[in-house]
């Protein structure tokens, strides 16, 4: 009991001590911290004009999921196909693939989940010939729905992945 | 975050309570007989019957006329003691002759095993509690404390007690100083603190962003956390203190649901930036120490075994999500959950026994618990949706989210789930229970 006590006065003094000294900390973002990887989204090359990425931004599909499911429907598969032949119109666009899930469960496995379905459409998007280092994936988990509703109206709206013309 | 730094000023206060063992009990026990004090007031955890213990609770008596109420007093140590599932408060709560000296007769009139007795004045700001918890069939004082503080601290000051009373009925410390993190839901997404009992609520984070998975240094002294400050889900850490942020891991795709090792030296995560999310062991400084899953399963959700030995954690990679454990230094993993095809957020209990996990029943999400076999499931929940168990400190507790009145909420209750109550004022998710302030 006694050495609870003396660990509280201990624990004060350091508290005390930190809030006097406010020592600096450093940053961590050495390469050790980020790993190696592609371009952050939204850091993307700004090749494009406003405008245009714009049209671009129109004229892409959104791909809709089953519940805790990343596999491609034949429905998303020709969203993705015709996703496909309009990127390749416009080379430069570089795009974030964002994925989502709907609010049912536990949001740490929506998070993997919304990466995985990401993974998915940028995989597919690859195999029809466009080079992966146009995409980057960010997944939103069931952080971001688009209908807040609570019903399977909502859901279906909501377990999708969003292809974002970066600019 | 003005509110904030007033609680960590609060802090730095609580440490320096006055704390005084009081003197009467050495002489009180002194004049007890030999034999009785060979007995022992001691509840039986494990023990099947789970009578719960009758305890009486007056309403804390004020040596002068006080602007704190000795009802709202003893109500904080009603309800922490309430709140183990151990203990059953007993009528009446008022009117019982409480004199200088213990009246054992009345007390045991009531039924109860165990009487606690507060007195208390104030003075401007400050005040001092006395505090004894008596075993009213032995006659004898189990413990004694007095507290000196500011009325502001009121509630921490018989928190304290309660800890201590805890410790000597049943050998292990409770839990009533403890906190939990939560993320705020609707609205910004920050994540704020309360004490365990829903009191003393303050917002940590300011950033606007998105924030998930808080959980707390062993040491309580910062929070780790996922956020899109940078417009990714990477993991931060922040100085409860400085209330500096810095990123731990930033790495492309998930940085996710990140759990410290028991000593605090280790973390484990999810991380995708080498294709599918799988668990990962990285310092404090964000370097990968170990690689804990392989394959095109999505892992997420790591929770360390207390002797950090071995990590539960969810994969789909038998099609749907999965409690599996394996060693934390890499080995063969065991599928624990067989049935249903949704079993999620493994939280391994502080005894080790146990886990608590969510799983899906009947298109609804509940809290369940089965030991590290995956064998003796039980189900806690059975109103709404439940989900996101963390045990507290002492194993008595879980903390957990409920949409039953409507709204997610952060509930706790009892390892039994006999009592679930509703904590947070405000709605959110994602709870996590601080470890024990020692």
């Amino acid at each position: 009991m006694f050495n609870k006590y003396l660990t509280f006065f201990a624990l004060a003094i350091v508290l005390i001590t930190v809030g006097c000294s406010r020592p600096v900390v450093k940053p961590n973002l050495g390469p050790g911290a980020m790993g190696p990887g592609f371009p952050r989204p939204g850091t993307g090359a700004g090749m494009i004009q406003e405008r245009e990425a714009g049209m671009l931004q129109a004229e892409l599909r959104t791909i809709y999921f089953d519940f805790d499911n990343y596999s491609l429907s034949a429905d998303a598969q020709s969203a993705l196909q015709y996703n496909a032949e309009v990127l390749k119109r416009v080379p430069n666009a570089m795009i974030v693939a964002e994925g989502h899930a709907d609010e049912r469960g536990t949001p740490e496995y929506n998070l993997a989940l919304g990466d995985r379905r990401a993974r998915s459409a940028v995989d597919f998007l690859v195999t029809l010939g466009l080079p992966p280092n146009r995409f980057s994936i960010v997944s939103y988990g069931s952080e971001l729905p688009v209908d807040p509703s609570h019903n399977e109206a909502a859901w279906a709206k909501n377990r999708r992945v969003y292809l974002r013309v970066s600019q | 975050m003005p509110k904030f730094s007033k609680n960590y000023v609060m802090n730095i206060r609580y440490a320096n309570l006055l704390i005084i063992e009081c003197l009467i009990l050495l002489s009180l026990s002194a004049l007890l007989s030999p034999a009785l004090s060979q007995d022992k007031l001691v509840i039986e955890l494990d023990k099947p019957s789970h009578i719960k213990m009758p305890i009486v609770i007056p309403d804390f008596i004020a040596s002068e006329p006080s602007s704190v109420s000795g009802r709202d007093l003893a109500s904080v140590i009603r309800n922490d003691l309430t709140m183990t599932g151990l203990f059953q408060v007993v009528e009446p709560q008022s009117g019982l002759p409480v004199g200088d000296k213990p009246d054992f007769e009345s007390w045991s009139a009531t039924g109860a095993q165990v009487a606690i007795i507060g007195r208390f004045q104030s003075r401007g700001n400050d005040m001092q509690i006395d505090l004894r918890c008596y075993d009213v069939a032995l006659k004898r004082l189990e413990v004694g404390k007095k507290y000196t503080g500011q009325i502001s601290d009121h509630r921490r000051m018989v928190h304290m007690f309660g800890d201590r009373v805890m410790e000597k009925l049943t050998g292990t410390p409770g839990c009533f100083t403890t906190k939990i993190a939560f993320v705020a839901e609707g609205g910004a997404k920050e994540i704020y603190s309360m004490d365990y009992d829903g009191f003393n609520t303050y917002q940590v984070t300011n950033n606007r962003s998105i924030n998930m998975s808080p959980e707390w240094e062993p040491n309580g002294k910062g929070l780790i956390f996922t956020s899109y400050m940078h417009r990714n889900p990477d993991l931060w850490l922040m100085n409860l203190a400085s209330l500096q942020s810095i990123p731990i891991s930033a790495r492309p795709g998930i940085n996710a649901s990140g759990r410290y090792s028991p000593d605090g030296g280790l973390i484990a995560l999810s991380l995708s930036f080498k294709g599918s999310p799988n668990i990962f062991i990285i310092n404090t400084q964000g370097q990968i120490i170990n690689r804990l899953t392989e394959g095109r399963g999505n892992d997420i959700s790591p929770s360390w075994a207390p002797d950090g030995g071995q990590i539960a954690y969810v994969s789909d990679q038998a099609g749907t999500p999965q409690i599996y454990i394996r060693p934390s230094g890499g080995g063969r993993a065991k599928r624990l959950t067989l049935n249903g095809n949704y079993n999620t957020d493994p939280d391994w209990a502080p005894k080790g026994d146990l886990i608590a996990f969510t799983s899906r029943i009947e298109g609804k999400f509940q809290v369940c618990t089965m030991k590290t076999d995956g064998s003796d499931l039980k189900v806690l929940t059975n109103q709404g949706s439940n989900q996101d168990p963390a045990w507290s400190p002492d194993g008595r507790m879980l903390t957990f989210v409920s949409n039953r009145d409507g709204k997610k909420r952060i509930y706790i209750m009892d390892s039994r789930g006999q009592l679930q109550v509703p904590v947070s004022r405000i709605a959110g998710k994602a709870p996590a229970w601080s470890r024990h302030s020692r």
